[in-house]
C-alpha cells in the first residue's frame, strides 16, 4: 500500500515537473508579451479605431474614412509629403556618401583607427533635441556663430542669408519643394551629422567582411582602385547598404525632436516634414482623429521598410 | 575589426588618408566644440553683433590670450549652486534642471534599462532555446511592432493615462512612463538578446542540465554571464535612449515635478532664445554623462548598433 502511494506521488511530481518544464518558455515570454500588448499593440489598435472617429461635443462619433479624406484634402499634407521626400533623399544621399567614404578610409591600414572611430561616434549618443539646438546655435538669426558670415551681403547677395528666416525659393517643378529652403538644408545637415556614425560603423563592418582574396585577385587581373570599389566592393556589401538605407529612412521619418528644437517647422511651413505634421495636428491642433489617420499611413510605410529590411537580411537563415 | 586593406593607396599616400580622416573628425566635432565654447562665454560676448568666435579681443588686438573673458555664468544659472551646511560638499545644486528633472531621468533610465535587460534576457532565452507554437509568428510580430511610429502610440497612451486618472484607478506618472519606455525599447532588445543566445553552443547548457541544473538556473548562472557584453549593450542602449528621449516624457507626464531632463532642456530653449550661453551650458551638462558612458562602454555601443540594426 505504502509503496503504491509513494509511486503515485512520485508520478505526480514528475508530471508536475514536466508540465512546468514544458510551460517554462511561456512563463519566460509572458511579461514581455504583456508589456508589448499594453504599450504597443493596444495603442496601435486604438489608433486604427481612432482614425475613423471624430471628436464631437457629445463624444467620439464614427466617421468612416472621412479623416483620411480630409487629410488628403489638407494642402499641408501634400506639401509635407514633398518636403519629406526632399528631406529623405538629401539625408540618405549625404549620409551614404559620407558614411561610405569615412568607412572606406577607416578600413585602410592606419594607426589610431580606434581613436578616430570613437571620436566620430560621439554625435550618435546626443539627443535630437540637443543636436537641434547645436545647429541652431550656428546660425541663430543675430547671435549665431556663423551669422557674421551668413549675413554678409557680399557673400550672400542681396541681403545676406538668414537661414532660419529665409523663405523657400521658387520651386522648379510645380509645387514640389525643390530647390529647398535654407532651413530644410540645415535640417538635412543636422540629421546627417547625427546619422553619419551609424552609417559609417555598419558600412565599415560590411567592408571588413569582404574577403581580401577577392580584392587581391581582381587587383592581379588588372582592376584599378575605382573599378574594385565600383564592381567588387559595392556589389558585395550591397545588402548591408540597403539595410543602412532602410534604417536611416526609418529614423528620418520618425524623428520629430530635431525639427522641434531646430526650426519648429518654420519658417512658415518650410520644414514641416511628416513627423512634425503629425505632432502639430495631434498635439497643437488636438485633432486626434486626423492625427491617427496620418499615423496609420506612416506606420504602413514603416512596415514596408522593415519587412524590406528583413527580406534583405534574410532573417530566416539566421534562425537555428 | 582587425582585418585591413592596404591595396588602394601606396604607402607614400598614407598621409592623404590621415589628413582626410583628421579633417572629417574635426568637422564632425565642430558643432560640439562650438557649443562648448559658447557655454563658457558671458552674456555680453554672446549677444555681440557681429558675433566673435573667441571672447578674447581687446580694443587694440583681435586676439589676445591674456584678455580672454571666459565665464561660468551659463553653468551657474543652470545649476544655481547655493551654500548649504547640511550637504557633504558644502553647497547644493538648486537648479531644477539637475535637482528635479535630472534625478527623474536618472531614475527612469536606470529602472527602465534594468527591466529591459531582465525581460529581454528571459524572453530572448525562450525564443533561442525552445520551439513552441507561434514561435516564428511571435518573433515577427515583435519586430513588426517597432514599425509603429513612436508618435502614433503616444496618442493612445496619452488617452490611456487620462482614462486611468478619470476612472480613479491608482496612477503614477513615474510608473507609467517607465512601463512605456520598457515597451518602446524591448522589441529590439529581445532580438539582440536572442541573437547572442543563439551564438552560444547548446552543449554548455546540456552539460549543466546533466549536472542537475534547472533551465532557469542555467539561464541565470550560465547564459547571462556568458553573454554579459550583450546584456551591457542592451542596458547602455536603453539607458542612452531613455536619457535622450524627449517627446514621450514631454507629452505623457502630467506632473511638473516628474518631468525628465529633456523636458527641462526644451523648456529652457523656449524661455531663453537670447541667453544662448545658458542653453549651451545646459546641453553640455546633459550630454556629458552619456558621452562619458559612451567613451567607457564604446564596444558595447558598437555591438548593440550592429546587432540591433540588421533586424530593422
Amino acid at each position: 500500500m505504502k509503496g503504491w502511494v509513494d509511486f503515485v506521488l512520485k508520478l505526480h511530481d514528475m508530471k508536475k515537473q514536466k508540465w512546468f518544464r514544458n510551460s517554462l518558455p511561456f512563463w519566460l515570454i509572458l511579461p514581455t508579451v504583456i508589456t508589448l500588448l499594453v504599450v504597443q499593440v493596444y495603442p496601435t489598435l486604438y489608433t486604427v479605431w481612432l482614425s475613423m472617429q471624430d471628436r464631437e461635443p457629445a463624444g467620439w462619433i464614427f466617421v468612416g474614412f472621412n479623416n483620411f479624406e480630409r487629410l488628403f484634402n489638407l494642402g499641408q499634407f501634400g506639401e509635407s509629403v514633398g518636403l519629406t521626400i526632399v528631406f529623405l533623399v538629401g539625408h540618405v544621399l549625404l549620409t551614404m556618401v559620407g558614411g561610405f567614404f569615412t568607412a572606406f578610409l577607416l578600413s585602410q591600414k592606419i594607426h589610431f583607427s580606434g581613436l578616430f572611430i570613437t571620436l566620430l561616434f560621439i554625435p550618435w549618443v546626443l539627443s535630437q533635441i540637443i543636436v537641434g539646438f547645436m545647429f541652431r546655435l550656428l546660425v541663430a538669426p543675430e547671435y549665431g556663430v556663423f551669422s557674421g558670415i551668413l549675413l554678409d551681403p557680399a557673400l550672400f547677395p542681396p541681403n545676406g542669408l538668414s537661414v532660419l528666416v529665409a523663405p523657400p525659393p521658387r520651386p522648379w517643378f510645380g509645387d514640389f519643394p525643390f530647390p529647398t529652403s535654407a532651413a530644410l538644408g540645415l535640417l538635412i545637415l543636422a540629421s546627417t551629422w547625427r546619422a553619419l556614425p551609424f552609417a559609417t560603423l555598419l558600412i565599415l563592418a560590411a567592408i571588413q567582411m569582404v574577403p581580401l582574396e577577392v580584392i587581391e585577385s581582381s587587383r592581379i587581373d588588372g582592376a584599378n582602385g575605382w573599378q574594385i570599389i565600383r564592381h567588387i566592393m559595392v556589389p558585395l556589401i550591397l545588402p548591408a547598404l540597403v539595410v543602412v538605407i532602410f534604417n536611416i529612412i526609418l529614423n528620418g521619418i520618425n524623428g520629430v525632436g530635431l525639427v522641434l528644437s531646430l526650426t519648429d517647422g518654420g519658417p512658415g511651413t518650410a520644414t514641416q516634414i511628416i513627423s512634425y505634421l503629425l505632432y502639430s495636428i495631434g498635439w497643437s491642433r488636438i485633432q486626434f482623429g486626423r492625427a491617427a489617420a496620418l499615423a496609420l499611413i506612416m506606420a504602413v510605410v514603416n512596415w514596408i521598410l522593415i519587412m524590406g529590411t528583413l527580406r534583405v537580411t534574410r532573417v530566416e537563415e539566421r534562425d537555428i | 575589426m582587425k582585418k585591413i586593406f592596404s591595396l588602394f593607396w601606396r604607402n607614400k599616400n598614407r598621409w592623404l588618408i590621415y589628413s582626410a580622416l583628421i579633417l572629417i573628425t574635426l568637422l564632425n566635432l565642430l558643432p560640439i566644440a562650438l557649443t562648448a565654447l559658447v557655454s563658457f562665454k558671458s552674456q555680453e560676448d554672446v549677444i555681440r553683433t557681429p558675433p566673435v568666435l573667441f571672447p578674447c579681443d581687446t580694443p587694440t588686438q583681435s586676439f589676445d590670450l591674456n584678455a580672454c573673458r571666459w565665464s561660468l555664468e551659463g553653468y551657474e544659472r543652470v545649476l544655481a549652486p547655493r551654500p548649504s551646511p547640511d550637504s557633504p560638499f558644502g553647497f547644493e545644486l538648486t537648479g531644477t534642471m539637475i535637482a528635479t528633472y535630472g534625478l527623474n531621468t536618472v531614475l527612469y533610465a536606470t529602472l527602465s534599462s534594468l527591466l529591459v535587460v531582465l525581460l529581454a534576457a528571459t524572453s530572448g532565452y525562450a525564443f533561442s532555446r525552445y520551439r513552441f507554437r507561434g514561435h516564428r509568428a511571435l518573433l515577427t510580430a515583435i519586430i513588426a511592432i517597432t514599425g509603429v511610429p513612436f508618435l502614433t502610440n503616444l496618442l493612445a497612451l496619452y488617452q490611456m493615462g487620462v482614462t486611468i486618472r478619470t476612472v480613479g484607478l491608482p496612477y503614477d506618472d513615474r510608473l507609467f512612463i517607465i512601463i512605456v519606455y520598457v515597451g518602446f525599447f524591448l522589441p529590439l532588445s529581445v532580438w539582440i538578446a536572442k541573437g547572442f543566445f543563439d551564438a552560444i553552443p547548446r552543449d554548455l547548457e546540456d552539460a549543466a542540465l546533466i549536472d542537475g541544473c534547472s533551465s532557469l538556473q542555467s539561464l541565470f548562472y550560465i547564459m547571462i554571464p556568458l553573454t554579459r557584453p550583450a546584456m551591457i549593450a542592451i542596458f547602455m542602449l536603453t539607458f542612452v535612449g531613455v536619457w535622450n528621449e524627449f517627446i514621450a516624457g514631454y507629452l505623457l507626464i502630467s506632473k511638473n515635478s516628474n518631468k525628465p531632463i529633456m523636458f527641462g532642456f526644451f523648456d529652457f530653449l523656449g524661455q531663453s532664445r537670447i541667453n544662448l550661453q545658458v542653453v549651451a551650458a545646459a546641453s553640455v551638462i546633459i550630454a556629458l554623462p552619456v558621452v562619458i558612458l559612451f567613451l567607457f562602454f564604446r564596444r558595447s555601443f558598437f555591438m548593440a548598433m550592429v546587432e540591433g540594426s540588421v533586424k530593422g
